[in-house]
């Protein structure tokens, strides 16, 4: 008799959704997460908003650190750039959203070609440091274009109306970003098994082995950058949206350093580590603001004085403690618990 | 005239910190091969850890920087063992990510322990002007000039003549070759943790008793990140003069084109740099390229 998982032809290995169960789960999420903004309140549905929200920049992320291996630490600078873009076009010049979301795409791709095309030939931490350097610069870039930009003033950014049909209220919103992080998922899911994908993880694997295999690093990598500034910038425009208002403060440099959690925490290189990634590291600051409260009114009071900085220690602490004990992140977790429920009670 | 002699020398002193701040990047870098993105954040806790003892303590001199010092060496030391010995063997990019999250950490302990606002550093020295012709400086600024290149002419000693430097040297060279020679790869490392954090946290000492404490003195951290960058990762003295470089350009920038190029003509000048010489200026070639 067999047991475990096996695969028998390419076409089983690159499948999308490759046994009955995965289809039956993965419709009752989506039907859950259509009824979620009927039945939440509008506390729990900002939450569910966020999600939705990080996960498309973290996906965005992900194209590039995860698949392609390339560290960013400037990922910011593109979100900010696609929000600006987007505020830009709509609120100023009265584009339709539509247009506006395009170019909140368009536009941190074509910033990313400027700041990639010179730093692909650097790897690793130097290629880390050119993009940090990235989005110090935009910032400032942004601040003295104040004719574009209005400067330090930021941009108002109103819930928008596609088609005829108004994103104002929380669920319509909530139902928009559903939409684009399901179709950045299923784009990115797609992107990794195709023949593009295979390119950035055999350059993420051995990039010296992919040259000899006849892959263009130079244009692949370019390609990955690209990719995943697009993705991005449209994650900017909808946390702009989500903000209403565009601001550079409203766009933190640790922003770049959540992102880069996100992906250690979910697992590195995986679309479904990145969704349990956000998931995680986007409710932990509430799960341990209530845990807090259980035990007591006065460390109650403590963490809501000294909120903020204990959310940020938990970043530090979670991003360390999983690097140190579980690289591989909650997917790799996920895969230890499957086989060892497939397996038991044997261990191989 | 004046003013360009005005803007090199608060160029040079702010460049003295940085300076500072980068050889401590330089000196981990060359004994253990990693960035460590918490160094801004060393710097600001042994200026605060000073603060705190000049005024609890003793606003003495002596007693603040043999405290400052001694902080400094065991904050070093608890970070070493503590969080990046149980990394070793790890892949870089988990490493570096490590010391992203201890920065991270750090930064949100300096706001919760102390207050947001800013503070002087008073040890009754440091204010004080002295006029230089018709230019006035602060004798703080003097003295951090003096003390960056006090410290690159010991640093430069103790890796040419002591034994120690010259271990630290062999393990970032080659550590299997210096373990095989009897050299404890985690003592030298334990070292240079210790090291950096003495000498950036001077850097950082310097610029609390030259402007002003406060929870923003982090990012002096990646300010003197492009001074490391320029001066070259793995040359300690080069990073002490990148430091100088940049804070020079940083000024002139910030005086002729505007407050806002101050912020970014660092950067700037390391994309260009990293673009033509990655390896920085007095760094060793052996950057892979594709």
């Amino acid at each position: 008799m067999r047991t475990g998982d096996y695969k028998q032809s390419y076409g089983e290995l690159v499948a999308l959704i490759d046994s009955p169960p995965v289809w039956l789960w993965s419709a009752v999420l989506l039907l859950a997460l259509i009824a979620a903004p009927h039945l939440l309140n509008s506390y729990a549905l900002s939450f569910l908003m966020i999600i939705l929200i990080t996960v498309t920049g973290a996906l965005g992320l992900n194209i590039l650190t995860g698949y392609t291996g390339l560290i960013s630490l400037g990922h910011v600078g593109f979100l900010v750039t696609g929000a600006y873009a987007y505020a830009v076009l709509v609120s100023k010049y009265h584009m339709p959203p539509l247009v506006g979301f395009l170019g909140a795409g368009v536009v941190p791709a074509l910033a990313s070609l400027i700041v990639g095309a010179p730093s692909l030939r650097l790897k690793g931490l130097y290629l880390a440091i050119t993009t940090l350097a990235f989005s110090f610069i935009i910032n400032t870039v942004i601040l003295e274009m104040r004719w574009l930009t209005n400067g330090a003033r930021g941009i108002q950014v109103q819930r928008p109306e596609i088609l005829s049909i108004s994103f104002d209220g929380d669920a319509a919103f909530t139902y928009l970003c559903l939409g684009i992080a399901g179709l950045t998922l299923f784009a990115t899911l797609n992107i990794r098994r195709s023949r593009v994908g295979r390119a950035f993880v055999a350059i993420r694997d051995n990039d010296t082995a992919a040259r000899v295999m006849g892959i263009n690093l130079h244009a692949y990598k370019l390609f990955a950058f690209v990719t995943s500034a697009f993705i991005t910038g449209i994650a900017g425009a909808l946390y702009g949206i989500y903000l209403s208002f565009v601001s550079v403060e409203g766009f933190p440099f640790l922003l770049s350093i959540e992102a880069l959690a996100i992906l250690i925490v979910g697992g590195l290189g995986s679309a479904l580590g990145a969704v349990l990634g956000t998931v995680l590291i986007v409710l932990l600051p509430e799960a341990t603001r209530l845990v807090f409260s259980l035990f007591s009114a006065q460390m109650d009071a403590t963490f809501t004085t000294g909120a903020q900085e204990l959310k940020s220690m938990l970043y530090g602490l979670v991003i360390i403690l999983f690097l140190r004990f579980q690289p591989r992140g909650l997917v790799g977790a996920w895969h230890d618990i499957k086989r060892t429920w497939v397996h038991w009670p044997l261990r191989y | 005239m004046q003013y360009l002699v005005q803007l090199l020398i608060s160029g040079l002193a702010i460049g003295a910190i940085y300076g500072l701040i980068a050889m401590g990047f330089a000196v981990i870098y060359k004994s253990t091969g990693l960035v460590n993105f918490a160094q801004g954040e060393m710097t600001m806790i042994t200026a605060y850890i000073a603060w705190t003892i000049s005024t609890t303590v003793s606003g003495n001199v002596f007693v603040v920087a043999m405290g400052a010092i001694l902080a400094a060496v065991l904050l070093g030391l608890v970070i070493e063992r503590l969080v990046m010995r149980p990394m070793l063997g790890e892949p870089v990019f988990a490493t570096v990510m490590v010391t992203i999250g201890l920065a991270v950490i750090l930064r949100s302990a300096i706001n919760f322990i102390w207050d947001a606002y800013p503070h002087g550093l008073d040890i009754g020295m440091g204010r004080g002007i002295v006029h230089l012709g018709s230019i006035g400086v602060r004798t703080g600024q003097l003295a951090v000039i003096a003390a960056l290149l006090l410290l690159l002419a010991a640093i430069w000693a103790f890796f040419r003549y002591s034994k120690v430097g010259v271990a630290m040297r062999a393990v970032a060279a080659d550590d299997r070759t210096a373990l095989l020679m009897g050299i404890s790869a985690t003592k030298v490392h334990a070292l240079a943790w210790a090291a950096s954090s003495v000498i950036a946290g001077i850097g950082g000492v310097f610029f609390a008793l030259s402007y002003d404490l406060s929870p923003a003195m982090f990012q002096l951290g990646l300010k003197a990140f492009p001074a490391t960058i320029l001066g070259g990762l793995d040359a300690v003295l080069g990073s002490g003069l990148g430091g100088l470089l940049i804070g020079i350009t940083e000024n002139l920038a910030g005086g002729y084109l505007g407050s806002g190029m101050k912020e970014v003509a660092g950067f700037a000048m390391i994309i260009v740099v990293l673009m033509v010489r990655p390896f920085g200026i007095f760094g060793e070639r052996d950057i892979e390229r594709v």
